[in-house]
């Protein structure tokens, strides 16, 4: 094999493969990035065997081939090589080492031989699709806040995309939950996605895909079997195992009946919290809601290290209530929010509290209270 | 399935009656399970027959030869047959209505068990010389099969002595089952140490192996002196700088004993003794009522060394629950834990700062001039822990602990000049702050000594009682699930963390019954952030089951206070001024458990003068 690519290119697609690569492995093979030279292209692949990322660059390939090098150490000598140079990329076919040149620097890496390099199927998708790079985004930008990290409850820890069947006409629903918030986004379901599965896309899949989105313009063609899912974004394509699970009957712990409507203003709102929550305990971070006619307070109370109290106008006229929330989950919360106001529905100060943002019908997110 | 009497004849099996041998060694099966229980019952018929010093001499693990030899009362002739017969004892009499009460039990034995069944399993021979008589018997029994009692040469005084060669000769089976004769060996050991610390007014030695294993007088003087001085010939001398004295009485019962200062932990809960009534038993109860009430002050792994007696009228505790009595059964289990737990942390909190004097102790030990260091530099008294760098690099080619004189001079001068109270009151108990040496230690002058302490250690456990008085203050804050964590146990389980529910509710866990062997968790500790709820509800069942307390729980949230004290306090290397090392002092001073830090290390060690001038040989 023996090619040359701009450091610019190699750089970027050793960026979006490498973070694949866990840091330490077993398997040493896994430890390294698949380069792969043909006509003129050079696609580089890595894989931690639940995710597959393949991304592919031009370069002017003088002999194709494949090889396998170690990711971190290659995409650290790609970084520190000067802006605009020309890499040069040769394995000799009975020396198993990866020569790399740029200008006068030289380094000379171990191999292991590419046929051994697990490849990531994608057969038997059933479904495929296709879904703007916006659009996506906001699906997982939206949601990924609240997925859970507690491995015992595993699945959790990945976004839920499915068919909701009982609207008219169909949509595409992303939620995700950690048991003490929850979020949901829809969007019109798009064509080929009838009859799907609902699938889990675990968290490092998520992210993964959200750094690949970065950037990307064309829209993207989405893979979905029982098993795996697979984003194509034209210069990269990952592919990835699902969470095998239940996903947990969310949708009876949306509130239906909360009638105690709150306006307010989403910016003066998250920085009031911010500001009162200072003073809150380290970890729980709780913070209090008192409502009154057209008024909120905010509080928090720490026998070590004060208290805090902010009033903010607000638009509310029902009954006063008081209730407690971690101020994390609730600026997570308001940070979705797009449009100047938010609503919040309260039922009372024990039942589950529902957000809405003005500007996107399609979003809600569910907020249990904290109780002291 | 059909008859009864089609089960019973099957492979022609009838039902008979077993042969009294068969009887014996059935009955020796539970009794004499080990060399160490045959030791064990043997030493209880002396002391029983009031015996004022024991002699052991145990060979081959116990297998081979077991001795014991008492002064106590001895036997007749006539005794002396009885007493290898079953279910025979001298320890139950009826009352004035002829009933046998079990459940007034004042001696060690009652069952009449333990001669025949060793008898029955063993060589035994029984040489016993009655009080006020010139003439000694002896009798042997081997393998069940009785010998005549025949007259012996009579021995130093009144006592029995007892023989026990080929333990389980006739009991191959049971041989086979022995532990390594070291094992064996260890447990008699073990259990000779146990009944020696239940009777501090008996002499015992123990030899064998070709040494002797225990040799300690009977002791006189108070109970509790008498016991600690007892305490500290069998578990180590340093026990006895190291115990605080327990003594509490509620409802008839009473609790008395020492407890050792976490600070004189051990890496295993092999060195907590229990004696009720002074019979030493091993029980469950214990283990849990001492890990609550050390919970603070330890970590997880460190047990601290506890000796108890607990004392109540014989009708309050059932010991005929297990043939070797090692299990008993309190009529009131919780009220016995609380008087545990309320009498530790009691002892405990009246103890307030005092750190373990074996630490002062291992620093003395360790600062003895030696011979390569003409000039006497104190080198182990430095620090356990390497400096933080700092001084060995603003100074290389300093030897350490010339360094460390300087800086201490270079401070002391800089405190002389600031600081207003140089010639202070010095009557508190941690003294004056007089420096900070490797920007790690603080040393103290008190009046009639100097007091080292570390001041992250000290710090993080200020920072920790503080936190920890918030957090009762306040409560623990809830976060509500949004869908009730349903988690299946077994019904028991399920009932009794259901019963605790408004307990565990005050630390932040909500949890509701969901039908037999479910429970249902609606709100979650805020402090705990993303938790493994089943995990801890399952902990929390086996807890309770064990410890009768949601230890599991309690040891989470203050984890979590622990590691937030740990990140919130001053860290080794920060300079302190004069004023915030006297601030630490004063806090010290006047926080509970200071002492130790959360990891039950020291937080400060004294030196008192006499201790440093004979440093330097002036006693």
């Amino acid at each position: 094999m023996k090619l040359t690519i701009d450091r610019a290119a190699l750089l970027k697609a050793l960026n979006h493969v490498q973070s694949v690569v866990e840091r330490r492995n077993t398997i040493p093979i896994l430890s390294n990035v698949l380069i792969t030279a043909e006509g003129d292209t050079a696609r580089f692949s890595a894989t931690d065997l639940d995710i597959e990322i393949i991304e592919a660059a031009p370069a002017e390939v003088a002999t194709s081939g494949s090889t396998t090098a170690p990711a971190h150490t290659l995409h650290d000598i790609v970084r520190k090589l000067p802006e605009g140079s020309d890499v040069r990329l040769e394995t000799s076919g009975d020396d198993p080492k990866l020569t790399l040149e740029a200008g006068r620097f030289k380094t000379v890496l171990p191999v292991l031989p590419s046929s051994d390099f697990p490849v990531l199927s994608a057969d038997g998708m059933t479904h495929t699709f296709e879904l703007g790079p916006a659009e996506l985004m906001r699906l997982i930008d939206k949601t990924k806040f609240a997925i859970s990290t507690e491995e015992t409850r595993y699945y959790l820890n990945g976004v839920h995309i499915h068919v909701v069947n009982g609207a008219e006409p169909p949509r595409l629903r992303a939620v995700a939950t950690d048991a003490y918030r929850l979020a949901l986004v829809e969007h019109a379901l798009p064509s080929g996605a009838e009859g799907m599965p609902g699938v889990i896309v675990p968290r490092k899949t998520v992210a993964e895909l959200r750094r690949l989105l970065d950037g990307a313009s064309d829209s993207v063609t989405i893979s979905v079997s029982e098993s795996k899912i697979r984003f194509d974004l034209g210069a990269a394509v990952l592919t990835s195992k699902l969470i095998e699970g239940t996903y947990p009957d969310y949708e009876r712990v949306i509130p239906q009946g909360n009638d105690k409507l709150l306006k307010l203003d989403t910016q003066v709102f998250k920085d009031a919290v911010d500001r009162v929550a200072t003073v809150s305990g380290e970890k729980s971070r709780s913070v209090r809601l008192v409502l009154g006619p057209d008024r909120l307070t905010l509080s928090a109370n720490n026998p070590d290290a004060g208290q805090a109290t902010e009033d903010i106008s607000v638009d509310y006229d029902q009954e006063a209530l008081e209730i407690g929330f971690n101020a994390k989950y609730l600026l997570d919360v308001a940070n979705q929010i797009e449009s100047d106001e938010a609503e919040l529905l309260f039922a009372d100060s024990v039942s589950p509290t529902l957000v809405l943002d003005q500007s996107d019908a399609d979003a809600r997110y569910v907020l249990m209270p904290l109780r002291v | 399935m059909t008859a009864s009497g089609g089960a019973r004849s099957v492979g022609g099996m009838r039902i008979r009656r077993l042969p009294p041998e068969t009887v014996n060694r059935i009955a020796a099966g539970e009794v004499v399970e080990r060399p160490a229980s045959v030791v064990k019952e043997l030493i209880e018929n002396a002391l029983d027959a009031g015996a004022r010093r024991i002699d052991v001499v145990a060979d081959g693990g116990g297998v081979a030869h077991i001795q014991i030899a008492d002064d106590g009362r001895g036997m007749s002739a006539e005794e002396l047959a009885l007493a290898v017969e079953r279910h025979a004892t001298s320890k139950l009499t009826p009352n004035s209505t002829g009933e046998w009460d079990l459940l007034r039990i004042a001696t060690m034995g009652f069952r009449g068990e333990a001669l025949p069944s060793i008898g029955s399993v063993a060589r035994l021979e029984i040489t016993s010389q009655a009080e006020g008589v010139g003439e000694a018997w002896t009798l042997n029994v081997e393998g069940g099969e009785h010998g005549d009692v025949r007259p012996a040469p009579p021995l130093s005084g009144a006592g029995t002595r007892v023989d026990v060669r080929d333990l389980f000769f006739a009991t191959p089976a049971r041989l086979k089952f022995l532990k390594s004769e070291r094992a064996e060996s260890l447990a008699v050991t073990d259990i000779v140490k146990r009944l020696a610390m239940a009777r501090a007014d008996v002499g015992f030695t123990l030899k064998g192996e070709g040494r002797t294993r225990l040799s300690v007088r009977a002791e006189s003087g108070t109970p509790h002196e008498a016991r600690l001085k007892r305490l500290a010939d069998v578990l180590g001398a340093e026990f006895e700088s190291n115990a605080l004295l327990i003594d509490q009485q509620r409802d008839g019962v009473r609790l008395s004993g020492w407890a050792g200062l976490p600070t004189y932990a051990r890496g295993s809960n092999q060195h907590q003794f229990l004696f009720v009534n002074g019979r030493p038993v091993r029980d469950k109860l214990l283990v849990g009522a001492i890990r609550g009430a050390y919970q603070d002050f330890l970590a997880r792994d460190r047990h601290p060394v506890v000796a108890l007696y607990v004392d109540l009228p014989t009708d309050e505790v059932d010991v005929n629950v297990h043939p070797a009595k090692t299990e008993v059964r309190f009529r009131d289990p919780g009220l016995v834990r609380g008087l545990i737990v309320g009498a530790l942390r009691h002892a405990l909190a009246a103890a307030g700062h005092r750190a373990s004097t074996t630490v002062a102790g291992a620093a003395l030990g360790s600062a003895r001039p030696g011979v390569d260091s003409p000039y006497g530099a104190p080198r182990g008294w430095t620090a356990p822990r390497p400096s933080p760098g700092g001084f060995a690099e603003a100074m290389p080619g300093l030897a350490p602990a010339y360094s460390a004189r300087l800086e201490a001079g270079d401070l002391l001068e800089r405190g002389a000049a600031g600081d207003a109270d140089v010639s202070p009151p010095i009557d508190l108990p941690l003294g004056v702050a007089r420096a900070q040496l490797h920007e790690t230690y603080v040393v103290a002058q008190t009046r009639d000594g100097i007091v080292i302490v570390d001041q992250h250690a000290a710090h993080e456990r200020l920072v920790y009682e503080r936190m920890k008085a918030s957090m009762a203050e306040t409560g623990v804050a809830r976060q509500a699930l949004l869908t009730p964590e349903i988690v299946e146990l077994d019904e028991a389980g399920a009932d009794r963390v259901v019963a605790r529910a408004d307990e565990l509710s005050n630390l932040g866990l909500v949890v509701e019954p969901f039908g037999p062997g479910a429970v249902a968790v609606r709100e979650t500790p805020a402090l705990l952030g993303e938790m493994n709820v089943p995990g801890l509800i399952r902990d929390l069942a086996d807890d309770l089951a064990e410890f009768d307390e949601a230890l599991s729980l309690k040891e989470r949230l203050e984890d979590v206070c622990g590691t937030m004290a740990c990140h919130g306090s001053v860290r080794a290397g920060r300079r302190l001024t004069g004023e915030e090392m006297n601030a630490l002092l004063r806090g010290m001073e006047a926080t509970p458990h200071s002492g130790q830090c959360n990891h039950g290390r020291p937080t400060y060690v004294e030196l008192k003068l006499k201790d440093i001038e004979r440093l330097f040989g002036r006693r």
